[in-house]
């Protein structure tokens, strides 16, 4: 019997294949089923695996294509009758019904990383909504819209649209609707590093919920508000405020909610150097997602969590473990930035264990940051842990480089905060 | 919420040594459905004759929240609707429990594929629901059984220091290899190293140079497939700054580190065609040129290389130039498979065992029986570099003199489940023998079924018709 081809390395697949919009499905199925090559896992490459170096056989594609295709008419299906929905309550004069069916399609796209057409939804949703005497699908089509604008790293434009949903809101008396847009401002706050702004607007926004007796905005908030107080440094508040959380969702059963709070849980507990607390909770955090509908993305969040602690500890080959599970998780999901995020942390590791050729691990991450998640600020976090991974092994001139690309890159999206970080280590290099 | 069976557990170890009365802690974790109720009251009967503490928990992130604390012997879970998945969780949940707790998973008609997966992972049964006396009650024997671990002090091992690594073995095969090398090293002779992954060619590389008269040189190692491609070029010949996007500094290459010592490139079959035409010419030259810049740099390098393909065959595949092969393999070493090497298994357990215990402060001085039948029972795919993985987290979770199976990873205790759990003592069916092999097969391959029809001597086609129906 002849020997079979070898696999076709993801790095060459990929470089014949077009940048086109109708190929989106089979990119993301290409990366999903590549594997790395059986005889490379205990070669000395072996550690330095990345999703480039893995294998695609030409005929397992051809075998998953059907599965891939059926997943996609399912999608479009279900966009249809999204559709269908919005006609029907157009025809019979629901307007508020077409907005909340335009909405959900755009959900629709987001869950599949689908993030332009997403928008196209919302827009359309939104500037239904704006004719319309109820101002409440306004509110809903913009809430959409501004935390699309907060996952596109738009915060500027996101803050807007939350402004608008929260006037709106009041005006309305909608209390729902206003406790959402607090959360929603906020959270772009929190993301801009406007700690102040963040604690006056969950601080409202857990007031009116209290007021109205939502359990479950009131532990979204307390939830967030810990994670705040962490941030600050004011641990036994962040202390305070997750307790009650995670009480709240304990006893309404809610998996998904229970695991973010544990995970956040996880971050302060290591934070006040209590390591074995942490990795208990991030252990049972995960076990609450396991129950919680699939979210591979709340999974992976926490074992980089699960993964840096390791780091901390020393326990490198703990860490590399974790790291190479969140690494098959991103894969299978396609969460191209959460790839990123999981070889810089592997290049984070290597660069302790003072690895030089650690570098791949960057060099594959700004690959991803800038040709598949199409993220600027992604690609600034690679270039600065980048630019640290190069000091950490004595290579200043180098280090300085990279860390001068990220400040760039952060200061051309107006991310004054991470870019003060960067100055800082700069600055302390000069020294 | 299902009310606990057990009232506080106090803290006993995870598994009984000798002489204890072998009373094991159960957690039971049956879900909230109509079979919890039963399954708890069934373990509550036979708790006294089965010698069991039973304690319950309602889901596993309940579980996972006890485990954190306290210690069990055995878990016991209930899988619910996607059984395969749920058995996945339950694993990496308990990779990080307290003492260690093996696993029964219990699953209302389980399949074939869902008992071959849990052997992988090392789960200690798979029982069906609902549950029988006999069934669980002969799994708990099993972990019973380690109580009669005997222990076998550590060999004493001569070893030969290679900087922070070290030669270790006496077998026939690897002392062809020592005297190869030391015929070799005085020379300055380019080296071809070949060997499957995991035996040692970095080793042996470091070892011919600081035998050879470049000692006194750097040792430059490069691993031609850990790198990208488009970085390799840069890696090793250097550049100029600007010469592509990224080259934000000059920087110096490899074999311009390796001056006055040696180059070694590892895992070189890896090479694109035309770098290799590249290296050709540094080979016959003596020079090189950074990229992006004009000027020739005399080099003064003596060449390791090493590769764990057949290059003969990759020549034929029009993979490998002809030419560098002769180039590299003026001399060739051939590193024995660790399957090879017979007792010299032994003596690289011990001898990572001993520096293992040092680097994590501990003190082991012995192996038991069953941890070193289970080492030599093992396919060995990483070999040395496989085993010193094992042997290392054995050692982090070690908890007294002895290495024992209980500190072995899942994936090689299951391999014990196999080898001694038959049904009331009885032989498998041809089916099931078909069956394990076959996943056997395609976890070697990392399920990589073509390479799996390759090394079963079938076409693909049937490969994937029996793995349907097995449901692998």
């Amino acid at each position: 019997m002849s020997s079979p081809l070898p696999p076709v390395r993801v790095e060459k697949a990929l470089e014949l294949m077009p940048e086109l919009e109708a190929l989106a499905p089979l990119r993301a199925l290409l990366i999903s089923i590549a594997r790395p090559d059986e005889r490379a896992l205990w070669s000395s490459s072996g550690p330095y695996l990345t999703l480039g170096k893995r294998g695609v056989d030409p005929d397992e594609l051809r075998r998953r294509l059907p599965q891939a295709l059926h997943r996609i008419a399912e999608h479009v299906h279900v966009l249809c009758k999204t559709y269908l929905e919005a006609l029907e309550a157009r025809q019979r004069g629901d307007s508020a019904g077409v907005v909340g069916a335009l909405v959900r399609g755009g959900r629709l796209e987001e869950e599949v990383g689908r993030l332009a057409q997403a928008r196209a939804w919302y827009e359309l949703a939104l500037s239904v909504a704006e004719a319309l005497q109820d101002r409440r699908p306004e509110v809903e089509a913009l809430r959409a819209l501004g935390y699309l604008c907060l996952r596109l790293g738009q915060h500027v434009e996101g803050a807007r649209q939350f402004q608008r949903a929260f006037a709106l809101a009041e005006a309305e008396f909608d209390q729902a609707g206003t406790i959402a847009a607090c959360e929603g401002l906020g959270d772009v706050a929190l993301a801009q590093g406007e700690w102040g702004g963040a604690q006056a607007w969950y601080s409202r926004g857990l007031r009116l919920a209290e007021a109205s007796g939502d359990e479950g905005q009131m532990g979204r908030l307390e939830r967030r508000l810990g994670v705040l107080a962490r941030k600050q440094g004011d641990l036994a508040t962040a202390g305070d405020f997750l307790r009650r959380a995670r009480e709240r969702f304990e006893a309404a059963g809610r998996a998904d909610e229970m695991a973010r709070v544990l995970d956040a849980q996880g971050r302060l507990d290591a934070q006040l150097g209590r390591h074995t607390a942490a990795a208990a909770e991030y252990r049972e955090a995960l076990a609450w997602a396991q129950r919680a509908p699939r979210a591979p993305g709340l999974e992976l969040s926490i074992r980089l969590n699960l993964a840096e602690l390791d780091l901390e500890m020393g326990r490198w080959l703990d860490a590399e473990g974790e790291l190479r599970r969140a690494e098959q998780v991103a894969i299978a999901a396609n969460l191209a930035g959460r790839l990123a995020q999981t070889y810089t942390l592997m290049g984070k590791l290597r660069g302790a264990q003072q690895d030089e050729t650690g570098f791949v691990f960057f060099e594959q991450a700004i690959e991803l940051a800038r040709a598949v998640e199409r993220s600027a600020a992604a690609e600034a976090q690679v270039y600065h842990a980048y630019g640290l991974f190069r000091s950490q092994l004595g290579q200043q001139d180098e280090a300085r480089a990279y860390l001068e690309r990220a400040r760039e890159l952060f200061d051309s999206l107006g991310e004054a905060v991470e870019r003060e970080r960067v100055d800082a280590e700069l600055r302390a290099m000069s020294a | 919420m299902t009310p606990p069976i057990g009232m506080e557990p106090s803290p006993l170890p995870a598994v009984p040594r000798k002489g204890d009365a072998a009373r094991l802690r159960i957690l039971v974790v049956a879900g909230e459905g109509a079979g919890s109720a039963a399954l708890h009251q069934s373990l509550r009967q036979w708790a006294d004759d089965g010698r069991l503490e039973v304690d319950a928990a309602p889901d596993l992130p309940r579980a996972v929240r006890l485990l954190a604390g306290q210690r069990w012997d055995v878990v016991l879970a209930a899988l619910g609707e996607r059984p395969d998945e749920e058995l996945a969780w339950w694993v990496d949940a308990l990779r990080a429990a307290t003492g260690g707790p093996r696993l029964i998973a219990a699953a209302q008609t389980p399949s074939m594929g869902l008992a071959l997966r849990a052997e992988k992972l090392g789960v200690l049964d798979v029982l069906a629901l609902p549950l029988r006396r006999d069934d669980l009650m002969r799994a708990l024997e099993r972990l019973r059984s380690a109580v009669g671990e005997a222990t076998i002090p550590l060999p004493v091992v001569e070893h030969h220091a290679v900087g922070q690594y070290a030669l270790v073995g006496q077998s026939p095969a690897m002392l062809d290899v020592y005297k190869l090398l030391a015929r070799v090293a005085a020379s300055t002779a380019t080296v071809l190293i070949q060997g499957e992954s995991g035996t040692g060619k970095e080793v042996v590389a470091r070892a011919v140079h600081l035998h050879g008269p470049k000692a006194s040189g750097a040792f430059v190692a490069v691993n031609c497939a850990a790198i990208p491609e488009n970085l390799l070029e840069s890696e090793l010949f250097g550049h100029e700054k600007g010469a592509f996007t990224g080259a934000v500094t000059r920087k110096v290459g490899r074999f311009e580190h390796a001056a006055g010592g040696t180059l070694f490139l590892d895992e070189i079959a890896d090479m694109s065609l035309a770098l290799q035409a590249k290296i050709l010419r540094a080979v016959q030259e003596r020079e090189i040129e950074r990229v992006g810049g004009t000027d020739t740099i005399p080099i003064d390098v003596r060449l390791i290389a090493a590769t764990n393909r057949d290059l003969k065959e990759a020549i034929k595949q029009g993979r490998f130039r002809e030419d560098l092969y002769y180039r590299l393999a003026v001399v060739t070493i051939r590193l024995p498979k660790l399957a090879e090497r017979g007792d010299d298994l032994l003596l690289l357990t011990a001898f990572f065992i001993r520096q293992f215990a040092e680097r994590y402060g501990k003190r082991i001085t012995a192996i038991s029986d069953r941890a070193l039948d289970l080492l030599r029972g093992h396919a060995w795919v990483g070999n040395v570099r496989e085993l010193r993985n094992v042997i290392e987290r054995g050692v982090i979770v070690a908890n007294d003199d002895t290495l024992r199976a209980e500190h072995l990873p899942d994936e090689i205790r299951g391999e014990e489940a196999a080898l001694t759990d038959r049904p009331q003592g009885g032989l498998l069916t041809l089916a099931e023998v078909e069956a394990r092999y076959i996943a056997r097969v395609l976890a070697h391959t990392n399920g990589q079924i073509g390479a799996a029809a390759e090394i079963l001597g079938i076409h693909r086609n049937t490969l994937t018709r029996k793995m349907k129906e097995y449901g692998l």
